[in-house]
């Protein structure tokens, strides 16, 4: 194996010891990001999945076909079942409306329940619910009830004895059926109690877990067979807050990955040009000695074969190594241990080892095989064939692909071409200017550093453009990572409400805004609310519509009011001022019902059917924890039909018994209580934000490492150089300043391009990925420039300070 | 004496941005086997060019090449390359040794990119032949020019496989000191009586041209002595 024998000389010889670092430096990046996204996201995912109770939830208002739960269990999945339905209890002759979720020995099948046995004793954990004959309650019911743990309540027909005081349930959810107190009960008392009568209003949740790919060809199978009653929920369906929290930051991390994706390829770039303008003196001589073009190939390609394979294991080692270290190491800030990493990182770190080398070292090797042996006779080295079109061509379409591959967004692919071709065309403008300048003139290290920069034109474009990428990269991260960060934390603002107030019917609102003024609580407007389904559009019926909408498979709380509430906005059409007729609807649910101003909307409302006209388009802002409406009515529309009321108000937790008075003065009342969900979000948030200060950590490292690398590639010529100016009496003070200034203004440079590039890339991402407003960065271009000069600055002279220590009779001899 | 190396008619143009310059302008020669032609001329004179040409490096613009009994000019560069491994060998100025390789390994390349057994033991014989048995394991920034130079010949003359084997050097002593290139020049035409090869060799050196059986003086392209090298030739005193 010849390639492997002259690999190894190679590599005894330093040759290609910088090209391998690149690769394992890339691999390692990679596969560390990657395992850590992975870990993270999985963590993540398992948390918000913890939401759900289980993996996918078949959600039905009826019993479903026994049969269905038979197939699942045939396939080996494993399944669980609550039933949740509001109920009176009684004891003591005191009487309470509650909300009953009646559990099997399944449930939850994914995170679970909190609970403690006595008033005092600490909280534990579950993993399912009471058995028969026992039931926990929330401990604010056994002051209404007047009772204590160990007493019983009727539910029904049935007694049941208090044994655990219920804190904390996965899937504590917002619904009608989570309105009021909670009661968990086992499923097996619910016949006895009689308490599910035909017609009750009864919400089943079907629990299922186990392999993914079973899982999906079950639902895959049972989705046809769904009737509009019944739902599957998985993730995404089922929170779809923690959904879209989760998707913004698998994007933000992809995007983290796949800019150290492009960091670690411009790293192996420099080294791979580096290594085929090396080798050209080889390659001539191999070629005079009876070497053809496809021997010179298959050794190359042999090598890069072998150099990737290895430098590759070597960074997926690495990688996989330093990423569980730093997760051990910051176990203690993890909310939740991320759980072990799937092989799908090692992969990804394997694509992008071979993505890195056949991008970016193979062009090298193509030309280094077209080398002419005449130029050993010519004694001259300089590679005749600059053609770099294949180069520019290769390695960025493997990157792209590969980016596009990871992020699985063309958006974001795109934006990240914008901004690396603005680089390319800029670097090669700012090195001409450079080039051009009068700073020579101020004498000195100056021309000497000016004098190198022009030496390298063609290279300082490519030293620019790589410095830049990874200024940008360093750039956009930070800057996007803000803005998302500043965006998260505006969703859930400090004060944000979290009681909502349900079924307030109308004569119970004068007396509950006096409770609540009195505490000094400030409520949002008490709206009325409908409950209607919407069946027609234009006199086609909504059943009729192509992919059907959420808005239109189940129904909606309508509502009506004189006023725009605060965090709406009227985006086309009328508000209430001139038109006093009509609906105006949330302007993402028109978009999926394809609806225009004045089309005719038909609603069907508890039997009756009341149609009106579309009058406008409304955004709203759902994070504002205040009661919003797809559906808003003109006043005087709705009246007719029995309505009642809903509002939210903030509650500080020193208050909280405050819910108990509401409940005790009105307890036909609904309160739900935000304030454990919020908390919940808050944790997921949390959570996330700490992953992209991690991976914004390790970007930096990517980027400081890649950015030596490049210098490095440059070391030879400049030990020569050096060599050469302090033999004619340069002092190295001189040289020192030279390599200050030379980079320094180089990384000025690179700053410069990359906060243009930051500044393109962020907007196309703020409006295309990330939905933002759009904001010009200011400090992004005084920023960038700056920590350009000092990072490339730095880097660059640290990375030459050796070229500048070493003897000049020592570096001619070996050069000669 | 049959001709192992013929040229004939032999023309080189190169396109520049003023047009077509000519490197080498009707060049026709002949050299037996085992003979020796010392090629000379000033600088730029187009040595280095024909050099390149006879060997199979490149292909005239006009004229035709027989080598080794096969016309190289009608050959592909990968066929050209073969025939160079079979039958060619070289020695630069420069030396041209591959820095990452050993002395050892240096001379095992030929025979390793032909894919031979016994590289190594055949490597070990030609660097005892130059006198380099004790320097096998040293990288040439260890070793002394000559003996740089005395490495390029024991790989120049390892990579010989057929018998019809020809060498060219280019200026062999160019970067030597006098009493080295005295020592590189004796042990080159040694090897070479030994192994029977045929040498060509670019020098300005007169005492080495002289050593040659046959001689081309060249300028501006053309040669002044352009006839079988197995003929008498003389020896223009300005080459010297």
């Amino acid at each position: 194996m010849l390639p492997l024998r002259l690999l190894f000389r190679d590599w005894r010889g330093g040759e290609l010891a910088l090209i391998a670092s690149a690769l394992v430096l890339a691999v390692t990046c990679v596969t560390a990001i990657a395992h850590f996204t992975d870990r993270l996201t999985r963590a993540m995912e398992q948390q918000s999945l913890s939401f759900l109770a289980a993996e996918r939830v078949l959600r039905s208002s009826q019993p479903v076909d026994p049969a269905w739960l038979g197939e699942a269990k045939a396939r080996g999945l494993t399944q669980g079942q609550t039933i949740q339905f509001a109920s009176m209890i009684s004891a003591n002759d005191q009487f309470q409306f509650v909300s009953v979720k009646a559990a099997d020995g399944g449930y939850p099948l994914v995170g679970h329940l909190e609970m403690r046995r006595a008033q005092d004793a600490p909280s534990e954990t579950a993993q399912q619910g009471p058995p028969p004959g026992e039931t926990w309650v929330e401990p604010r019911l056994l002051p209404l009830l007047g009772i204590t743990l160990g007493d019983a309540i009727d539910l029904g027909d049935t007694q049941l004895k208090v044994t655990g005081l219920l804190e904390r349930e996965p899937d504590r959810g917002t619904s009608l059926f989570d309105m009021g107190a909670r009661l968990l009960v086992h499923v097996n008392d619910l016949p006895a109690s009689g308490v599910i009568q035909p017609g009750s209003r009864v919400r089943y949740r079907y629990l299922f877990a186990g392999d993914g790919r079973v899982l999906e060809q079950y639902f895959d199978w049972l989705k046809p067979q769904l009737t509009e009653h019944q739902r599957v929920l998985d993730l995404r369906e089922g929170q779809p807050r923690v959904a879209s929290a989760l998707n913004r930051a698998e994007r933000f991390l992809f995007l983290a990955a796949s800019l150290a994706v492009l960091l670690a390829s411009v790293a192996v770039g420099l080294a791979a040009r580096r290594y085929g303008l090396r080798h050209a003196a080889y390659v001539a001589v191999m070629k005079s000695l009876g070497a053809g073009r496809n021997k010179v190939l298959t050794i190359y390609l042999g090598q890069l074969a072998a150099l990737t394979l290895i430098a590759t294991a070597i960074g997926l080692a690495l990688g996989s190594v330093i990423q569980a270290q730093v997760v051990n190491l910051m176990a203690g800030f993890f909310p939740v241990l991320p759980p072990p990493s799937h092989w799908s990182p090692l992969l990804v770190g394997l694509a992008t080892g071979f993505a890195c080398a056949l991008g970016f070292a193979l062009p090298p090797l193509f030309r280094l095989a077209r080398t002419d042996p005449m130029q050993t006779l010519r004694k001259d080295w300089s590679n005749p064939d600059q053609r770099e079109w294949l180069g520019l061509i290769l390695g960025p379409s493997a990157m792209l692909l590969l980016i596009w591959w990871l992020s699985g967004s063309l958006a974001m692919t795109l934006a990240l071409l914008a901004g690396m071709g603005l680089l390319v065309g800029g670097s090669a403008l700012v090195n001409q200017l450079l080039v051009h300048g009068k700073l020579a003139a101020l004498g000195g290290a100056w021309r000497i550093a000016l004098g190198s920069l022009q030496r390298r034109a063609a290279f300082n474009t490519l030293l620019i453009a790589a410095f830049g990428t990874g200024l940008l990269a360093m750039l956009a991260l930070i800057f996007a990572r803000t803005a998302l960060i500043d965006e998260w934390r505006m969703q859930l603002p400090e004060k944000a409400p979290n009681h909502f107030l349900l079924n307030i019917t109308p004569t119970d609102i004068g007396g509950l805004q006096q409770i609540l003024d009195k505490k000094g609580v400030s409520s949002s407007e008490f709206y009325p609310m409908v409950r209607g389904r919407l069946i027609a559009i234009n006199d086609i019926p909504t059943k009729d519509l192509k992919d059907r909408p959420n808005g239109v498979r189940r129904e909606l709380n309508l509502s009506w009011t004189e006023n725009l509430a605060p965090d709406n906005r009227i985006l086309e059409g009328e508000w209430w001022d001139k038109a006093r007729k009509g609906v105006s609807v949330e302007v993402e649910l028109a978009a999926q019902l394809n609806l225009a101003l004045g089309d005719r909307l038909r609603f069907s409302i508890g039997g009756l059917e009341v149609e009106a006209p579309v009058a406008s388009f409304r955004s709203l802002d759902w994070n504002s924890m205040r009661p919003n409406f797809y559906m808003l009515f003109a006043p005087g529309t709705l009246e007719g039909f029995p309505a009642t009321y809903i509002t939210s108000f903030y509650l500080p937790p020193q208050d909280k018994l405050l819910v108990n008075d509401l409940v005790r003065s009105y307890p036909s009342v609904s309160v739900i209580e935000l304030d454990k969900i919020i908390l919940r979000i808050r944790d997921t948030i949390g959570q996330v934000s700490f992953a992209i200060e991690s991976v914004m950590a390790l970007m930096l490292v990517a980027g400081v490492l890649v950015l030596i690398a490049g210098v490095r590639a440059s070391i030879a010529e400049r030990l020569q150089e050096a060599a050469i100016i302090r033999t004619l009496g340069g002092r190295r003070r001189l040289l020192v300043k030279s390599l200050v200034l030379e980079f320094g203004l180089l990384g000025c440079a690179a700053g410069l391009l990359a906060a243009i590039g930051a500044e393109a890339t962020l907007l196309v991402l703020s409006h295309r990925v990330f939905e933002l407003p759009l904001v010009l960065h200011p400090t992004l271009w005084l920023l960038g420039p700056l920590a350009g000069a000092v990072l490339v600055g730095t880097a660059g002279t640290l990375a030459c300070y050796s070229s500048v220590r070493q003897p000049p009779l020592k570096v001619l001899r070996e050069l000669a | 004496m049959s001709a192992i190396l013929t040229a004939e008619n032999l023309y080189h143009r190169v396109p520049t941005s003023e047009g077509p310059l000519t490197l080498l302008n009707n060049i026709s020669l002949q050299l037996a086997r085992g003979e020796s032609l010392a090629v000379t001329g000033a600088s730029g004179s187009g040595k280095s060019t024909l050099l390149g040409l006879l060997a199979g490096l490149d292909k005239p613009s006009e004229g035709r090449i027989w080598l080794a009994g096969e016309e190289i000019t009608a050959m592909d560069e990968e066929r050209r390359a073969a025939l160079r491994a079979r039958c060619v060998g070289f020695v630069f100025q420069t030396f041209q040794l591959l820095p990452g390789l050993t002395a050892l390994e240096n001379v095992m390349l030929p025979s390793e990119l032909h894919g031979e057994r016994g590289a190594a033991k055949r490597a070990q014989e030609f660097l005892a032949r130059v006198g380099l048995e004790h320097r096998l394991r040293h990288y040439p920034r260890q070793l002394s020019g000559g003996e740089q130079q005395r490495v390029a010949i024991a790989r120049a003359f390892a990579s010989f496989i057929a018998d019809d084997a020809i060498l060219f050097a280019d200026e062999p002593t160019g970067s030597l000191d006098a009493g080295n290139g005295a020592r590189i020049i004796d042990l080159l035409f040694k090897l070479n009586a030994e192994s029977s090869t045929t040498l060509v060799l670019i020098t300005h050196e007169r005492r080495l041209a002289e050593r040659c059986v046959g001689h081309l003086y060249m300028a501006a392209g053309c040669a002044e002595q352009s006839a079988s090298v197995s003929n008498e030739s003389n020896l223009p005193e300005e080459s010297a």
